[in-house]
């Protein structure tokens, strides 16, 4: 059975909201940007098992546990990866996603190596799923619950990057 | 006094900037440091010394020594000898009664010695041992360094950047900047760090140069923190090379502290870059070819150079600086006297191994150089330059000179060379036991100046080679850091659920619970809310409940061996409650278990449980091999609880068809999947509250608008606290609150719950002996006999003596009473005895109950 009342995609129009919209409602759109919609799914067993489609990535955290990202809708992702007979499970709502522009800024909230991307870490001290663009994009998912501290804690990395002097 | 301008000097004349010295107003140049500006403003005293308050003046000019400590801006003790001006700041002097020029406290240079012996402090003041705060408080303020404000919030922001290096090159001198080419040439990934600010505009091709910034250690795998002022860098360094030089060595002759007494290295500077004239008529003491030949600069900038001693030759009987109010006035040297304002005084180089020494080189002396140098690097690590020893000369000057007065060992914490003797005479007579008697090395120049002096001095005292005395642990910092860089930036995670800026909107009051914030209550009348939910409707977030999903073949039986309950017996769309054991039979957490198909369970656990139980549960499905997996799933779901005599009306106007949810459809502890106001919901007919209720879970980002649909529909929104009230008044339990990790579900009335028919579950075992023994203690409800409120926490008392203790109290309207939970002697526990309750220091009369306050049989959460 796919739990339904998981997939925000299944709510009614303009029922949902992002966690980093309060956060993020003045950003700097050249810096960081709200990636919270996009489709994120939890998947449990072989993970690699599951087709991927143009665009898609694999995180593989272990052996068994993984997550998609997809441009899908993540219903639809969900049921073709138990059709491949993989659990899944929409964890869109689950995460919130930032983009971030700045290499300076993730050095200042993670001590991952950021040439080793994807990969999960530390993020601001909390723990983070780590991808990157292809155009250089830092893309940064933490539980939703943490997304607006995150948020506000990459806004406050951005603001201090013009005040890093000797004293 | 300035020179004419000079080729090389790092000031812009034209460019003036004023700042507040000790109270004068001082004008330097842009490229000046505040040290420079005041010492051509005339100035000459900056500090004054940690124990004697002796006035102290420049004397390496390069940020080691502590002889210009001073307050800027109200940071306590800044080098304003490397500190760049700045317009308008602020200059104190610390650790000063009146003046740095007229201290008060100079008197215990005056008097004090007799009674300030080294180690006194472990002697006296140890009588009467009240009295010792006081002494405490006087010793504290009649020495020390600057003075922090523990009040103080942040001067300044801080941060911490994580870098990578292949080659991490710490020192920008000649041979740093070699080994660093020379790194740069394998492909890029090369930093060179130097700590002085005259590197701040180097540029080499390939290498990333950061200075004005200093490395503060090496630890394992590479680490290296470099502080870079409000910045820290924490690099990851495939390999260290460490260049960090020689530094120059005091001599150790009376009079060596005098203001006027400086290292030929701090002259320098004052001269090159700052085209200052440091004096007048100068005496130059030296044991090196580097040293003697200051003589030849500053003849050349119209300093009368009246004596120049090299110390391999000569062998004083007799070596002091004389002073006159603190500043050298004239050397005494075998009976002649030489009349100066400067005294240039050097006792060589010696390599600044700390950086290596604190990674796990091994460090020995060596007797051709007369210096300690590094012998043995770790691995990772490698060191270049005069920090090997590479290019010093033999320096061997005596460990001490003879005459009359204070010959100081250590400048910082002003030990002086009978103090160290004394240290000697009394025993402590191994360097790294009398360096924590003396204190030597201890102070803010963590040894650069005063480890090599002390060793020849101990050694001397001892009859001992230097090589045998070895060295004392170095220990980072390499420099003094400020505790803000350290902490860095202040980064508190806060989980908010996706309807907390709701609960901000509607003016409630914010706790913090676990690591989520959540609304206390929505007004200062929690009672208001709490009548709400008896009367008519009202709305509660427990988005914070954990969430787990349990699916897979093995599910039912994987739940079965964690739970005392029995769940294969469930069929889909209901729920029960459950109370997980460890295996030592203690209560870990409770929740509720809905079964939404064969293999799929849905898991609620408490706030604060949900990742130790998604834990448990992984570590116990590895280890039993079954067929399951777990999903914990509490961010995705937001969730509330709709409660009140009006909740299915209310919840009937918000689903496609009201009788999905009438009482017969959707009866108590029944689980089903409804849309609500266009939402996919799992509504779970439970009732935490004791009334009519739904707990409604539903995705996360939908969260804003259920809630505004529910309170549009009539739901007060209540808070935690009438939430406490209202579960206190069902007796339902709070894991963590109303249980600690000793109570079992016999102690805590729930002796219904666990099925020992069962196979076999975590925590049988012991379970099986507590069903057998008398609890000393159980947990139950009580009444007060008056309208006060114990705290939780308050003492039981019976005959007398302490007997147990109150976990949960509130003021109940709905019962009209104050009612609570508490732990009581079993002898104790049964319904209507007597029991007393400290509550503000007074014992009051309370009736000890068992089950629900209010409706007990259940009937308005089943109706």
């Amino acid at each position: 059975m796919t739990p339904s009342f998981l997939s925000p995609s299944r709510s009614a129009e303009g029922t949902v909201a992002s966690p980093l919209r309060r956060a993020l409602e003045e950003a700097d759109p050249a810096a960081v940007r709200d990636l919270s919609f996009e489709s994120v799914v939890e998947l449990r067993g072989d993970v690699e098992a599951v087709p991927l489609r143009s665009g898609e990535e694999l995180l593989r955290l272990s052996p068994r546990r993984g997550f998609l990202f997809t441009d899908d809708d993540a219903v639809d992702a969900v049921a073709r990866a138990r059709a491949a007979g993989v659990l899944a499970y929409d964890a869109t709502g689950a995460y919130a996603g930032l983009a971030i522009a700045s290499e300076q800024v993730m050095r200042r909230l993670t001590d991952l190596d950021l040439d080793r991307i994807p990969t999960a870490g530390p993020f601001a001290h909390v723990t983070a799923l780590f991808r990157r663009d292809a155009d250089g994009w830092f893309r940064v998912y933490v539980h939703q619950e943490l997304g607006h501290y995150v948020a506000e804690a990459v806004l406050d990395a951005l603001a201090g990057l013009e005040g890093s002097a000797w004293r | 006094m300035r020179l004419d301008e000079r080729v090389g000097e790092r000031i812009d004349r034209a460019k003036a900037v004023s700042f507040t010295f000790a109270g004068w107003k001082v004008t330097g140049f842009v490229g000046d440091t505040i040290a420079s500006a005041a010492f051509a403003a005339g100035k000459r005293v900056f500090s004054r010394s940690f124990k004697y308050h002796r006035p102290r003046g420049l004397l390496c000019c390069s940020g080691h020594c502590p002889n210009c400590q001073m307050t800027v801006d109200g940071v306590p003790n800044v080098r304003v000898c490397t500190e760049p001006i700045r317009e308008g700041a602020v200059v104190e002097g610390q650790n000063v009664r009146w003046s740095l020029d007229f201290d008060l406290m100079s008197v215990t240079d005056k008097v004090g010695g007799p009674f300030t012996p080294v180690g006194f402090y472990y002697r006296t003041f140890i009588r009467p041992r009240a009295a010792w705060p006081l002494y405490e408080k006087f010793l504290r303020s009649a020495a020390g360094l600057g003075k922090l404000d523990p009040h103080a919030g942040h001067s300044r922001r801080y941060d911490t950047e994580h870098r990578r290096a292949r080659v991490l090159v710490v020192g920008a001198g000649w041979a740093g900047r070699a080994a660093a080419a020379e790194a740069a040439k394998a492909g890029p990934g090369v930093v060179l760090v130097d700590e002085d600010v005259r590197h701040a505009d180097l540029e080499l091709p390939g290498i990333e140069v950061l200075a004005p910034a200093r490395a503060l250690g090496i630890w394992e795998g590479g680490l290296v923190p470099v502080d870079a002022g409000t910045l820290l860098y924490r690099f990851r360094a495939e390999k260290v090379v460490v260049a960090t030089g020689a530094t120059e060595q005091p001599v150790v002759f009376p009079g060596n502290d005098l203001v006027g007494v400086m290292l030929p290295d701090g002259v320098r500077r004052l001269v090159r870059d700052f085209s200052i004239k440091p004096g007048e008529r100068a005496v130059v003491l030296g044991a090196d070819d580097e040293t003697l030949a200051i003589a030849a600069e500053l003849e050349e900038i119209g300093i009368e150079i009246v004596k120049v001693v090299d110390l391999r030759e000569a062998r004083p009987r007799e070596l002091v600086a004389e002073g006159g109010k603190g500043r050298v006035r004239r050397l005494l040297l075998d009976g002649e006297r030489y009349s100066c304002d400067l005294l240039v005084a050097s006792g060589g180089r010696q390599p600044a191994y700390s950086l290596l020494a604190q990674a796990g080189a091994r460090v020995e002396y060596d007797d051709g150089l007369g210096v300690f140098v590094p012998i043995v690097l770790p691995d990772g690590v490698e060191a270049v330059g005069a920090v090997t020893g590479e290019g010093l000369s033999k320096i061997a000057p005596e460990p001490t000179y003879p005459g009359r007065g204070k010959c100081f060992v250590c400048i910082c914490e002003d030990v002086t060379t009978k103090d160290m003797k004394r240290a000697i005479g009394e025993g402590f007579d191994s360097i790294e036991l009398a360096k924590r008697y003396t204190t030597t090395t201890m102070g803010p120049c963590q040894g650069k100046l005063c480890h090599l002096p002390s060793i020849r001095v101990y050694a001397e005292q001892n009859r001992m080679y230097e090589s045998a005395i070895g060295t004392t642990t170095a220990r980072p910092p390499w420099a003094p850091v400020e505790l803000g860089l350290l902490a860095g930036r202040e980064l508190t995670p806060a989980r908010l659920g996706s309807i907390h800026w709701r609960h901000e909107e509607a003016g409630a009051t914010i706790q913090w619970a676990g690591p989520w914030k959540r609304p206390y209550a929505y007004s200062d009348k929690p009672e208001d809310e709490v009548r709400a939910v008896h009367e008519s409707l009202g709305v509660i977030d427990v988005s914070t409940l954990g969430k787990l999903l349990v699916e897979g073949p093995d599910a039912v039986a994987l739940l079965e061996r964690l739970y005392p309950n029995r769940f294969g017996d469930m069929k889909p769309g209901r729920i029960r409650y459950g109370v997980l054991t460890s295996d030592g039979g203690r209560i870990m957490d409770d929740g509720t278990i809905a079964r939404l198909a064969d293999d799929l369970f849905y898991v609620t656990t408490t706030s604060t449980g949900a990742d130790a139980v998604t834990a448990w549960f992984e570590w116990w499905n590895a280890v039993w091999g079954y067929e399951a997996v777990i999903v914990n799933v509490t961010g995705a779901l937001a969730a509330v609880n709709l409660a009140g005599p009006q909740a299915r009306v209310a919840l009937g106007r918000l689903v496609d068809d009201p009788d999905d949810v009438s009482a017969d459809a959707f009866t108590y502890l029944d689980a089903k999947e409804l849309d609500v106001a266009g939402v996919p919901t799992l509504a779970l007919r439970i009732g935490f509250v004791g009334e009519l209720g739904y707990e409604l879970h539903f995705p996360s980002p939908a969260g804003e608008h259920l809630w505004d649909a529910l309170v549009a529909g009539g739901a007060r929104p209540f808070g935690l606290e009438p939430q406490r009230v209202l579960r206190l008044e069902k007796g339902h339990v709070i894991v963590g609150q109303d249980t600690d990790s000793e109570s079992n579900l016999y102690s805590s009335g729930m002796s219904w719950l666990p099925k020992m028919d069962k196979d076999d579950f975590v925590g049988k075992f012991a379970l099986e002996h507590f069903a057998q023994r008398d609890e000393k203690e159980k947990l139950v409800g009580f009444t007060m006999e008056q309208n006060v409120v114990p705290a939780e926490g308050a003492q039981i008392v019976i005959e007398g003596l302490p007997a147990g203790r109150v976990t949960s109290a509130r003021r109940s309207e709905a019962v009209g009473e104050v009612i609570g939970l508490a732990w009581v002697p079993t002898e104790r526990a049964d319904p209507g005895t007597r029991v007393e309750i400290v509550v503000d220091r007074q014992r009051r009369g309370a009736r000890i109950t068992h089950g629900a306050f209010y409706d007990p049989s259940g009937e308005r959460m089943r109706s």
